[in-house]
């Protein structure tokens, strides 16, 4: 009769580790498992608060990294295994700290550091910004941050050093056509 | 009804510890030592997220462990209090807290972002960007917390005695959750400010996430599922059908409550301006509070009218009048009428009360858990005796019966209290949301 109480109180304490082992473990495990692009349909993109942008050729949306919205937005290109992300959030500061605080971001994961001076970028729309570089163990990045509206639209870009020259030209068009509202 | 009609009735309400049971048995049980090493790596994985928080923003992250684990004090004592007559041991009321502040927030992290990841990619990310929150937030996190409930049944099955004990353990292990995550969004927030290690982040989420949604949060959820587990486990009155249906219940209104408040419905509130804003939050919150309370309100009468009956069933109003009997199952009665002792006989009027009605509580608790009461039941007799020099004490302040004061007013004081707290509180955030829509 004991035994029989240990083993159901062993049953079910390894039915509850189970559970929880599957949920930190199993759906992850799930998730990498299904494919996370998607290819894209038509010439512009909708990135989300009023952002469009002429994805780069090749590029594929990475869902699980993209979220579109009205006042916020995300978008994560995958161009080969180059990560281009593009994040639109309600800002109302100069460029000068909307840069700054990027810069902050990049620095925040250890290993990454920003390098080089600062230059301005414009879109051929005519949003002004500033672009800089980074590195990280085994990467490369650049960085770029414009302000439009009440919204600042930061932009980071990191791969393989050669994969990423191979890239930039592709990525660095797609930047220039980042629209804001009815700009085109 | 008579106080014995009652007790027939709920005699299923409530099954007492029994006398057997001892805290040091749990040792011989799996359950415990896996508990035991769930809560030290949910521990250590706290304790790793804090680390790395604490070396990039230290000031934000100490201010917003100083803010929340004060924030948590009020909740916990109105927690315990929930079931004076029949009190929860401590240690595992402690062990509730930590599974839902390490193990369950620890667990969410990366089970919530895959479900929200798995929404964006087999539906579309802007379906993940509106619902996803609402999809794999209680899908994951009131799995992960009703889990905690689950294996506090498994350590400890006698102390759970009644569907109250249930909301116990469950808003514990919600309040511990509520905390924890309290404090990473915080750190979160300073982060995402990209201003440096400030403490405005931390103050404006101990205001959003504390204050507008903290009555309506984990806590409220989980105290649900608690309810719900424990009215499966107590109820073996009731056919199989009957008790998966209840637990069902439980669980499924955790989940819903916590959808409806991450669902993107009322966002932007009911109308213009900060009533407006007020108006959705309250539409999405007061239902799941009410219901709470009311199912707080019913499971409570229930457990206290069991325990009344014991001491009833004695007949001996030198250890409870018939005017004791019937406020003992009050809270609001029995602090009246430490309020009414306090007024005749000063302090030690009051102190002799409350002593009074603590030691009915444990007589009451102990009569329950045996069958038939035999003349030298050693603790039985000391509990009986230390209700009789409890009413010496009262005798000897000529103040012999702990009962309300025939003056008392009409309208309860706990009422005219509880809406004078929700006025003010609803003044409070319609003021504070206007303060920020005007910021």
């Amino acid at each position: 009769m004991v035994a029989h109480r240990l083993v159901r109180n062993l049953a079910g304490a390894v039915a509850v580790l189970a559970t929880l082992l599957t949920v930190v473990f199993g759906l992850p495990a799930l998730n990498r498992a299904v494919p996370t692009d998607r290819s894209l349909a038509g010439p512009r993109y909708d990135v989300g608060a009023g952002v469009t942008v002429a994805p780069p050729p090749g590029a594929r949306v990475d869902a699980s990294k993209t979220r579109p919205g009205s006042e916020r937005a995300t978008v994560m290109f995958l161009v080969g295994d180059v990560r281009y992300l593009i994040v639109v959030q309600p800002f109302d500061g100069p460029i000068g700290e909307a840069a700054e605080k990027l810069r902050t971001k990049i620095k925040a994961t250890q290993g990454y550091q920003v390098t080089g001076n600062e230059g301005g970028i414009r879109t051929t729309g005519g949003l002004a910004g500033v672009a800089g570089g980074y590195t990280a163990p085994g990467r490369s990045g650049r960085y770029a941050v414009f302000l439009a509206g009440e919204h600042s639209i930061e932009v980071t870009v990191s791969g393989a050093q050669l994969e990423l020259q191979r890239e930039l030209a592709g990525i660095d068009g797609s930047i220039s056509s980042i629209t804001y509202g009815g700009d085109r | 009804m008579t106080v014995a009609g009652r007790s027939r009735r709920w005699r299923f309400s409530v099954r007492p510890t029994p006398r057997a049971a001892r805290a040091l048995k749990s040792l011989q049980l799996p359950a415990f030592w896996l508990l035991g090493l769930i809560l030290l790596a949910g521990m250590a994985r706290l304790l790793e997220i804090l680390r790395a928080d604490l070396a990039r923003f230290p000031v934000a992250t100490t201010s917003a462990i100083v803010l929340f684990a004060l924030y948590a004090v009020p909740f916990w004592l109105f927690i315990a209090s929930m079931d004076f007559l029949e009190r929860e041991p401590p240690l595992l009321m402690a062990t509730a807290f930590a599974w839902g502040g390490a193990v369950a927030t620890t667990a969410a992290i990366p089970g919530t972002q895959a479900l929200h990841d798995l929404v964006a990619k087999l539906i579309s990310p802007a379906f993940a960007a509106t619902w996803g929150s609402a999809i794999a937030g209680p899908t994951v996190e009131e799995l992960l917390k009703a889990l905690g409930v689950v294996m506090i049944v498994l350590v400890a099955r006698k102390q759970i005695n009644s569907v109250l004990d249930g909301m116990v353990y469950g808003a514990l292990i919600g309040l511990g959750y509520q905390v924890v995550e309290d404090i990473v969004f915080a750190v979160n927030a300073v982060a995402l400010r990209g201003q440096g290690d400030g403490v405005g982040p931390v103050v404006a989420t101990f205001f959003l996430r504390g204050f507008l949604a903290g009555l309506w949060s984990h806590t409220l959820f989980t105290a649900l599922a608690g309810a719900g587990i424990a009215w499966f486990v107590v109820r073996t009155d009731k056919p199989l059908w009957w008790r998966l249906g209840g637990l069902g219940l439980g669980l499924g209104l955790a989940w819903l409550t916590h959808f409806v408040w991450n669902s993107p419905l009322f966002a932007d509130g009911l109308g213009s301006g900060a009533a407006g804003v007020l108006l959705g939050m309250l539409g999405k919150g007061l239902p799941a509070l009410a219901m709470v309370l009311a199912l707080l309100w019913v499971a409570r009468h229930r457990e206290a009218h069991y325990y009344v009956a014991q001491l009833a069933r004695l007949q001996d109003p030198r250890i409870a009048t018939p005017g004791e009997l019937q406020i003992m199952g009050h809270g609001h009665l029995r602090a009246d009428a430490r309020r009414y002792g306090r007024a005749r006989c000063g302090r030690a009027g009051e102190r002799a009360v409350r002593g009074l009605q603590t030691a009915q509580a444990r007589l009451a608790v102990e009569l329950s858990r045996v069958d038939r009461i035999f003349p030298g039941d050693e603790l039985l007799v000391h509990c009986r005796d230390e209700v009789l020099a409890q009413r010496q004490r009262l005798v000897d302040l000529g103040h012999p019966e702990a009962v309300v004061s025939p003056m008392r007013p009409a309208v309860p004081r706990v009422v005219v209290l509880g809406i004078l707290f929700a006025v003010a509180l609803f003044l409070l955030i319609w003021q504070a949301i206007r303060t920020m829509n005007a910021a």
